[in-house]
């Protein structure tokens, strides 16, 4: 009974150490996962704030007037037809049904 | 054997050496349980003590980390579409402390080819005079790796917080601006000040920054028409309360850190308190058909063209208006009389009491604080005559969209907001006014867009259903009213199942010789504004606005 309880006390240690052992080995890499991540989601942001800023609309129609000799239009929602597919059949209707 | 040899011997034994029980109380027993157990409680002791170290250590870190975050982090503000509207860029200043300086002229020599542009003249006698300066600031990773690298101990690099705006003036009211400190002074800046230096993910707005541009492009391009003083715009979504748009003109642009101390320059469409005339006419006949007091046919016969009331007199604004009318027809021709006949059967509780439900009478709970408070009044006889016709009352154009917005919707309480998180999306809305008193409105506000008696042609744009209700107003200045004009439109649309509302204010319009007009509900052109009424200024913006925005309302948010 004795000899029972060392064996299982001793085998908890030991499993405790092992699991502890590898869980800091787990958590080093995901400290080191994270800071890496963190630096790529600076410059993600980074990179979006470029994006977010050259594809505001002032720029738009800012580089719209430099490089196109035409004006842009606005879209006629009289216009604006909707696609629907029924059995393999596609079917076009106006967007907007008239009053 | 002899005798002697065969004599046995007894003798009691007694031991010198007898064992004698210890004094000390310890009795310790070394067998083997107790061995193990004593090995155990030391391991467990150690652990313990680890554990403990290990909690208290993080503790200290974590606490070291949320003081730095307070002072050089702040999350950033996105559109509801992600898009940025305000992004931190963390940027090192770098000084320079003359004390700390070895050789002078060693550190101006390698200084001078890092940065060959700047006045070392300037410099040299900054150096001279002993005190810390700011070398470079906002100093680009490169130059910052190059100087460092130089490893004087006089020069010293400094962490700032910066905000960039890449939308420019887009919400520079909405946003507000925050100090040298990281403290919020303005705008959502200021209200959200706490979370977003605590938040960890951008703080998501309701607002649409394509939508906002198209909107602000007109309200600038009318600005100059009819040379408005200022002007505001609010889309809102009616069922829920999202903010899709929100401006005011004249605004700013938040990159330039400049204190704006302009009056001209505030919040026109929350902090704005106005006296909006004709809109509120919308709220007496809906006070009314909630009140079950009139119906929309309900007639209204021999009604004055003058009633004096105290030391004013209140006249129709259009002589033409016939003395008998119906409810509906009081709203699309804009009566004031007809107005004041339905005030004054409502009588002044309900409709007191039917304005403070929708909102208008009292300050906003919004999620900026700069928001002005409707003056309050004192109300009696004439009061309920004029507040019928919508003057002698003031309100923000903020609380106007809300009132509309429950006036259309089906009656459902609606709170705006302008965070996405905060909202419901009109599950647990209370309706607070009786079902069926939006479709009879609704179909009223059509009409005067609709017909030619109504006063809001130019805002009938194909496709949209738009309804609204027009609003001109003089200026108020104490004791009286001024010259001045505040011209407003209230519009709704699709009328058949409201979605949207939309408050077009402009601030002192002016007529312009030269515009010319669309007709929208005959053929033709008419050039030149003939008066200065919200029919001829807002209702034209509100209209434009619609073109402009609507394909993408329509198509974008269709499944909203």
């Amino acid at each position: 009974m004795k000899k029972t309880v060392l064996l299982i006390i001793f085998t908890l240690i030991l499993a405790t150490s092992l699991v502890k052992n590898s869980t800091k080995e787990i958590e080093d890499k995901i400290f080191v996962l994270k800071g890496s991540i963190r630096s790529l989601n600076i410059e993600f942001g980074d990179v979006m704030l470029e994006y977010n800023f050259l594809s505001s609309p002032s720029k738009l129609i800012q580089y719209q007037n430099k490089y196109f000799e035409k004006d842009l239009i606005k879209i006629d929602i009289m216009k604006i037809k909707e696609i629907t597919e029924k059995n393999n059949i596609m079917k076009l209707t106006d967007f907007i049904k008239k009053e | 054997m002899s005798n002697k040899d065969d004599k046995i011997f007894l003798e009691e034994y007694e031991n010198e050496f007898s064992y004698r029980k210890s004094k000390t109380n310890l009795n310790i027993q070394f067998n083997r349980i107790a061995f193990i157990f004593f090995g155990f409680l030391t391991i467990s002791i150690v652990f313990s003590i680890q554990l403990l170290h290990l909690g208290a250590s993080k503790k200290i870190s974590h606490n070291t980390k949320s003081k730095i975050d307070n002072k050089n982090y702040r999350a950033d503000i996105i559109d509801r579409n992600g898009n940025y509207l305000v992004k931190t860029v963390s940027s090192i200043n770098i000084g320079i402390n003359p004390i700390d300086v070895i050789d002078k002229k060693k550190l101006l020599i390698n200084l001078q080819l890092i940065f060959p542009n700047k006045n070392y003249f300037k410099i040299r006698k900054k150096l001279d005079r002993g005190k810390f300066f700011y070398f470079e600031k906002k100093i680009s990773p490169e130059n910052y790796e190059k100087i460092m690298l130089l490893g004087d101990k006089s020069i010293k690099s400094e962490e700032k917080l910066t905000r960039i705006y890449p939308q420019r003036n887009l919400f520079s009211h909405i946003i507000g601006q925050i100090d040298d400190n990281n403290q919020g002074i303005s705008g959502i800046e200021k209200s959200f000040d706490k979370e977003l230096k605590l938040m960890t993910k951008p703080l998501s707005l309701t607002v649409d920054a394509d939508i906002q541009f198209l909107i602000r492009e007109e309200l600038i391009k009318f600005h100059y028409i009819f040379r408005s003083k200022g002007s505001a715009a609010i889309l809102m979504n009616v069922n829920n309360g999202e903010i899709i748009s929100m401006i005011s003109y004249p605004d700013f642009d938040l990159n330039r850190r400049e204190t704006v101390n302009d009056l001209n320059f505030i919040n026109r469409a929350t902090k704005g308190v106005y006296e909006l005339g004709s809109v509120f006419k919308t709220f007496t006949v809906a006070a009314g058909l909630e009140e079950g007091l009139i119906e929309m046919d309900t007639e209204f016969l021999n009604l004055e063209k003058k009633l004096k009331c105290g030391n004013s007199t209140i006249t129709e604004y259009d002589d033409k208006i016939p003395s008998d009318l119906t409810v509906e027809q009081i709203l699309i021709r804009s009566g004031n009389i007809g107005s004041v006949r339905i005030g004054q059967r409502l009588e002044i509780d309900k409709l007191k009491s039917f304005l403070g439900k929708i909102g208008v009478l009292k300050k906003i709970d919004f999620d900026i604080e700069e928001v002005g408070e409707p003056i309050s009044f004192r109300w009696g006889k004439c009061k309920l005559a004029t507040v019928s016709f919508g003057h002698g009352i003031t309100t923000t154009p903020l609380q106007l969209a809300k009132g509309y917005a429950i006036v259309t919707n089906g009656g459902f309480d609606i709170k705006p907001s302008l965070i996405k998180n905060n909202l419901d999306l009109g599950k647990n809305s209370k309706r607070i006014i009786k079902k069926g008193v939006s479709k009879k409105i609704n179909s009223i506000l059509r009409k005067i867009v609709t017909t030619k008696e109504g006063t809001a042609e130019f805002a009938n744009i194909e496709g949209y259903e738009v309804g609204g209700k027009t609003g001109t107003a003089q200026k108020t200045k104490i004791g009286g009213y001024t010259r001045a004009k505040v011209n407003t439109f209230a519009a709704i649309f699709p009328t058949s199942k409201p979605k949207y509302v939309m408050v077009v204010l402009l601030d002192e319009p002016k007529t312009s010789a030269d515009y010319i007009y669309e007709y929208k509900n005959k053929k033709g052109s008419y050039k030149g504004t003939p008066f200065n009424t919200a029919g001829w200024t807002s209702v034209e913006v509100a209209g434009k606005i619609i073109e402009k925005i609507g394909p993408i309302l329509a198509t974008k948010y269709i499944e909203n």
